[in-house]
């Protein structure tokens, strides 16, 4: 495998996306506005109406409401990671998607797929390339925006409570999984590459991957599940085999006509 | 001896659609072309030889190998599309450069090569151009350059000068025929029966998947012109009762004749007609026919 040919691939696909300001305005502009936002969000709910709302939520021990702010600085960390933190989790997933789309898909709707693959270019180094291109501004991003989102929320809560409330170790798992969601987005795009005229069609698979995601601060806000580290391993379990068997399959039915 | 492309009973079908129907094709050494209508099954055929498709049946053999398994030979072949398949975002260097990466080039090599090309295409102002602004004669002048770019021992270009103006179509021509003399073997599709008579082609025409023929120049004015009439402009005019005297004399514009039609069977009527124009003392400035339709040269 010559991998300055899967480098240049790479380099030329993550060009193309960041070219586009279409493309990858959303794809930063609204993680961001969230990962800004929704601190302040968490900030004015902990301050203000934690004890009413806490309340209502299973999961928050009624007995920690009593004072105000230790209340409130519970409350912002449950809300911080239980209720919020999995929206972020949706940033590899969409960022992955769109970018793998627009590579995939994208050189075929744009017919410039012809030029590549007439190169003496192995299926192997194209794959790993445009995967590369995917998975490295996914999981770079989410980084970002995380360590955003910590920032913001410490800032917060430092200022009301002198005491910041991330990272926890929950807080960190959950960005343990960030790549596996990356790979699993990145691997289904491959997997229906053969049978989608067009990005926007490619970029619907991340459906597959989001809904699960955004269940996750019901269930915890409901007690039906807490997002502890335990939780997060045994995600991180089911998407490793998850990620082996889509790689695989997606390799495997891989031909380089599909994105012709 | 071994033909550099060989295409044996080829059959390639799109769901219900046969684009190829047990096409044989062998390749000479030097300039080859494929002629045939929209929708003849030209461009799949090239397609497969290049081995972006992969044939349902039969077999496709460049220099000995598979090109569809074999990834690694693909830096002895090139391929022009009709699409140009350029990179609009980036500039004609950054285009280049990229796919002289994929090549095993190195940048500045690249860029040598590609301004000896596009200066002889008239076409180096544009190298720091974004291909998105570029005119589609220009993006198919850097296409070319493109697939020039790894001096390829086969050469394989549909419709290479379709969009360029006549200066521009025979400077890449005349580095076409560079190449040839250079050994290299090269397939040109086409449904233009002028471009075709342009280069001493071994020529193959293609109709609704099946190779219906194979000739030569030569051949192929046997086939196109026969029965057909041909116009002679003359710059001194003819008296139309000389005229008449030529066997094959159709119609003329007047008495003292500028413009006189024969019909001929033969392209070497031609010959005949001439020397017995300028035998009569006319002074011939064209000739001119009327060239028939790609899809009645199956016979």
């Amino acid at each position: 495998m010559d991998f300055g040919k899967v480098w240049a691939i790479a380099i030329k696909d993550l060009l193309e996306v960041f070219s586009s300001p279409s493309i990858y305005g959303p794809m930063l502009g609204v993680p961001l506005f969230f990962a800004i936002v929704l601190p302040f969000l968490t900030f004015y709910v902990a301050q203000y109406g934690a004890p009413q709302l806490a309340s209502k939520i299973a999961a928050v021990p009624v007995a920690l409401l009593g004072q105000s702010a230790t209340g409130g600085l519970i409350f912002m960390s449950f809300f911080a990671v239980s209720v919020l933190g999995p929206i972020f989790l949706t940033m590899p997933i969409f960022t992955a998607t769109v970018i793998a789309a627009d590579s995939f898909a994208g050189e075929k709707e744009r017919k410039t797929s012809e030029a590549l693959l007439a190169t003496p270019v192995s299926t192997g180094e194209l794959l790993l390339g445009k995967v590369m291109a995917s998975f490295i501004p996914a999981v770079l991003l989410t980084l970002m925006i995380f360590l955003i989102y910590g920032y913001t929320v410490n800032t917060l809560a430092i200022q009301s409570f002198h005491k910041g409330v991330l990272p926890t170790a929950p807080w960190l798992m959950m960005l343990l999984t960030a790549p596996f969601l990356a790979v699993a987005a990145i691997g289904l795009v491959v997997l229906v590459s053969s049978h989608v005229k067009g990005i926007k069609e490619a970029q619907q698979v991340s459906t597959i991957l989001v809904l699960p995601i955004l269940v996750m601060p019901f269930i915890s806000i409901l007690g039906l599940a807490n997002l502890t580290v335990s939780f997060f391993s045994w995600v991180i379990v089911v998407l490793l085999i998850a990620d082996t068997l889509i790689l695989y399959i997606g390799v495997k039915t891989f031909r380089k006509e599909n994105i012709l | 001896m071994r033909s550099d492309i060989s295409v044996k009973s080829a059959v390639k079908s799109f769901g219900k659609t046969v684009a190829l129907s047990r096409v044989d094709f062998s390749s000479a050494k030097g300039m080859n072309m494929i002629l045939g209508p929209n929708g003849a099954g030209k461009s799949t055929l090239l397609r497969c030889i290049d081995g972006l498709y992969h044939v349902d049946s039969g077999s496709v053999t460049v220099l000995g190998e598979n090109p569809y398994k074999n990834t690694r030979m693909k830096d002895k072949i090139s391929l022009l599309t009709d699409n140009y398949a350029l990179y609009d975002f980036m500039t004609v260097r950054d285009n280049l450069k990229f796919f002289g990466r994929l090549y095993g080039l190195g940048g500045g090599e690249t860029i040598s090569i590609a301004k000896d090309v596009l200066a002889r295409l008239d076409a180096t102002e544009y190298i720091d151009r974004k291909v998105a602004e570029l005119s589609r004669g220009t993006k198919q002048k850097v296409a070319f350059c493109r697939a020039v770019l790894n001096d390829p021992d086969i050469l394989l270009l549909d419709e290479p000068t379709a969009f360029l103006d006549a200066h521009s179509a025979e400077a890449m021509r005349r580095i076409l025929l560079d190449c040839e003399k250079r050994g290299k073997t090269i397939l040109l599709v086409t449904q233009k029966l002028d471009e075709v008579t342009r280069f001493n082609a071994k020529i193959a025409i293609i109709r609704k998947g099946k190779m219906v023929k194979e000739t030569s120049t030569e051949g192929l004015y046997s086939l196109v012109l026969k029965k057909v009439n041909v116009d002679f402009r003359l710059a001194r005019p003819l008296a139309l009762k000389q005229a008449r005297r030529i066997r094959g004399f159709y119609r003329a514009n007047s008495d003292n004749a500028t413009l006189i039609s024969f019909r001929v069977s033969n392209y070497k009527d031609i010959n005949r007609i001439l020397k017995s124009l300028m035998g009569f003392g006319a002074i011939i400035a064209s000739v001119d026919y009327v060239e028939h339709l790609i899809d009645d040269l199956s016979a």
